[in-house]
């Protein structure tokens, strides 16, 4: 999976390896703006209050 | 970490390709050692995704409740600041009611806000009760019980340190004009997040009979869960006009 993109990247090792960090980094920023505030009321870690439901 | 890896693996393969040996084997596994492969890379993925959720959870939350804290306690100060004359504005429930310091949980002054829906709480703030039971403010005067819930652990943690309170320590809440000193009376390590009493007028587990002015502080137990809730019960020992100076009682000294 990792080796396929590798090998669908353009241009020189370092040209690859840039590309990589920058779609690491957009990755990261799509999970911590968009997924991971989405994801994190329907887990069980952060209820504070007492409640009746 | 896996750029270099596959890097290596492709500088290899290349390197073998032009070989005269019979380098086919090598250059194409078969199905099952592919299907094996991309297995374990999403493994490698699973877990770095939630080695990033526990980042978020426990990091990133906290930078931004604080930042949003920060500007709206910011604005809270103004607004005091500006309204000097004793009028409604005194109860002024929109931007904040006031700030809780509590010295054992050694975590500055946490800004206390209507509400304690997780839209409120994410803002790094502590929110008094609504439902199930009306939190008394002490700014009324009245007997009651002044019910507050905040984070224990992200979204600005404010109440993560409150195992360290123990009885007799002071929870101060600051309010435009007055300081309310209370002192801690018992603690309930350990209850049930249905318990709903221990927001009660007169909470049946705190070992109060009569109606008092009370302040409940309660997050979740243990830390990194929600499982149980903690809860904190104290009661007021004294309120201390607010001099022109904001000089902090001595419990906060």
């Amino acid at each position: 999976m990792y080796g396929w993109i590798w090998r669908h990247l353009p241009g020189n090792v370092w040209v690859k390896l840039l590309v990589s960090v920058v779609l690491v980094l957009a990755v990261v920023y799509v999970l911590f703006q968009y997924v991971f505030p989405w994801a994190e009321p329907l887990l069980p870690f952060n209820d504070v209050t007492v409640d009746n439901q | 970490m896996a750029a270099t890896a596959d890097e290596n693996e492709e500088t290899e393969e290349s390197t073998a390709a032009p070989g005269p040996e019979p380098a086919g084997r090598r250059r194409r596994p078969g199905r099952i050692a592919q299907a094996v492969s991309v297995f374990g890379e999403l493994l490698i993925t699973v877990g770095l995704l939630l080695g990033l959720f526990v980042v978020y959870s426990l990091w990133w939350t906290n930078v931004l409740a604080d930042r949003k804290a920060d500007k709206q306690a910011e604005k809270v100060r103004e607004h005091w600041a500006r309204s000097t004359d004793t009028g409604p504005g005194a109860l002024d429930t929109k931007d904040g009611i006031g700030f809780l310091h509590v010295p054992a949980m050694k975590n500055g002054s946490v800004l206390v806000e209507k509400g304690t829906s997780t839209d409120v709480l994410n803002n790094g703030v502590a929110g008094y009760y609504t439902d199930p039971v009306e939190a008394v403010l002490p700014m009324t005067g009245k007997k009651g019980n002044f019910a507050l819930a905040a984070h224990r652990d992200g979204h600005g943690a404010k109440f993560h340190n409150i195992d360290k309170l123990r009885k007799g320590d002071p929870i101060v809440f600051e309010t435009r004009d007055e300081w309310y000193v209370y002192k801690v009376a018992s603690i309930l390590p350990e209850t049930s997040k249905y318990d709903v009493g221990v927001v009660d007028a007169v909470p049946k587990e705190s070992g109060w009979k009569k109606p008092g002015h009370y302040i409940t502080l309660t997050t979740c137990t243990p830390v990194y869960t929600s499982r149980y809730r903690y809860i904190v019960w104290g009661e007021l020992v004294r309120v201390q006009k607010v001099d022109s100076k904001r000089t902090p009682p001595a419990e906060l000294r």
